[in-house]
């Protein structure tokens, strides 16, 4: 690549391909340095990625006085939904009756989201794979094994696909309802198309709800912004007890632990 | 990648969909390169017309799209179609998901070359054609229109 102070633009040459391989090579660099899940931490990394940060400096105070720990999860743009999936999994490990009651509402899904028009061939791919993987808890009860499944980047990209399937397939099943939430004149379907089914799309509030009320799964969210005043959580569903804590940095989700 | 792939090409020669061949002799040597012959439907601009295009799946497929264009001396004249083969299409690029597949890719296909009122090329087809790369996933695509 020029330098920028050399740079001249050429309406006659074509950058596309430049900027696309510029692209990859900062996504690879990210790959390089960091897991998909990463291990359990204590908060020192944090206040070290912050310091210069006065807008910060209160907030994570805030996050270590509610929280013990945290583990990071690789920013792809699917790290929402990686660190609800892992988050969830690792938390079946010590809790039988719920890890029943989503093996029940999981193995349902199929159906539920072939009914609503998916394709049927690759939709059973991604949920056998889901299905397996979740079977593993019952049988292997570890939390490396949850590690593994996670940080095995096949593996990991399929239950993220099936995550989004999920979200995709509920709210177009509540179309009347959530539609309001949209902006831009698109349909949900568009909508479903271009910011969910899509592998590193972000997340945002109404694919936190969806994927709360889909699955039954209750998830605090606590906000780390540059906004005034304390931490904010918001709890997914509303008054629910959470079973998964994220804590969100601007573009950004990682798993918080009490204990 | 392999395994899924496979499954594909297995529900492909199945249980094909109308207006699509696929010749698994041709894929049978390299299962990350395929070819595919589309139909034009009847009563559309393309009755009797035949394309062919070609796929190429790389190592993250079907995490990343595969590369798609059509390929062969005979490239449907679509104003979403430059006449080197490369199709302006979003879900080949950034509307794709890991759910869609080379029949919905197909499907897809056909489907913008049925709603089509009038045979011609994009407005900047000699431009395009002239420095674009020859993977079309090279290319950074907006798409502004979707009623053809």
């Amino acid at each position: 690549m020029e330098k920028a102070a050399d740079f001249h633009y050429n309406a006659e040459q074509n950058y596309d391909e430049e900027t696309i391989i510029q692209q990859r090579e900062i996504e690879k660099e990210i790959a390089g340095c960091q897991d998909l899940v990463g291990p359990k931490e204590d908060f020192t990394t944090l206040d070290r990625e912050f310091e210069h940060d006065v807008a910060f400096l209160k907030k994570i105070q805030d996050v270590k006085q509610r929280y013990r720990r945290f583990r990071r999860i690789r920013a792809d743009g699917n790290c929402f939904f990686r660190a609800f999936g892992f988050a969830y999994f690792e938390s079946l490990l010590k809790n039988p009756d719920e890890f029943k009651r989503f093996q029940d509402i999981a193995l349902k899904s199929k159906d539920e989201l072939i009914t609503l028009g998916f394709p049927q061939f690759t939709l059973e791919d991604f949920h056998e794979t889901f299905m397996q993987e979740l079977n593993k808890i019952e049988t292997n009860k570890s939390i490396e094994g949850v590690l593994q499944t996670f940080n095995d980047c096949g593996t990991s990209d399929y239950i993220v696909v099936y995550l989004r399937l999920i979200v995709s397939g509920f709210l177009q099943k509540n179309e009347d309802f959530y539609q309001s939430f949209l902006d831009g004149g698109r349909t949900m379907r568009e909508f479903c198309n271009q910011e969910v089914e899509p592998m590193g799309r972000e997340s945002d509030h109404i694919h936190i709800i969806a994927l709360s009320q889909a699955t039954g799964i209750c998830v605090q969210v606590d906000y780390m912004d540059r906004g005034d005043g304390n931490l904010i959580s918001h709890v997914f569903p509303e008054d629910s007890s959470p079973s998964i804590y994220l804590l969100y940095k601007p573009g950004h989700y990682d798993i918080l632990y009490k204990e | 990648m392999e395994r899924r792939l496979r499954k594909e090409l297995t529900n492909l020669i199945k249980d094909p969909p109308d207006g699509i061949v696929v010749d698994p002799d041709k894929i049978s040597q390299n299962i990350t390169e395929w070819t595919v012959d589309v139909k034009g439907a009847e009563g559309t601009l393309y009755q009797g017309e035949k394309f062919t295009l070609q796929f190429k799946f790389g190592s993250k497929y079907p995490f990343d799209s595969p590369q798609v264009m059509f390929v062969g001396k005979h490239v449907p004249e679509h104003p979403h179609i430059y006449s080197n083969g490369h199709i302006c299409l979003s879900i080949l690029s950034d509307d794709w998901s890991p759910a869609l597949s080379v029949q919905s890719i197909c499907l897809s296909i056909l489907s913008m070359l049925s709603s089509c009122s009038e045979k011609k090329r994009p407005p900047d087809d000699m431009f395009y054609v002239r420095t674009a790369s020859k993977n079309p996933k090279r290319t950074q695509w907006l798409f502004h229109d979707d009623t053809v």
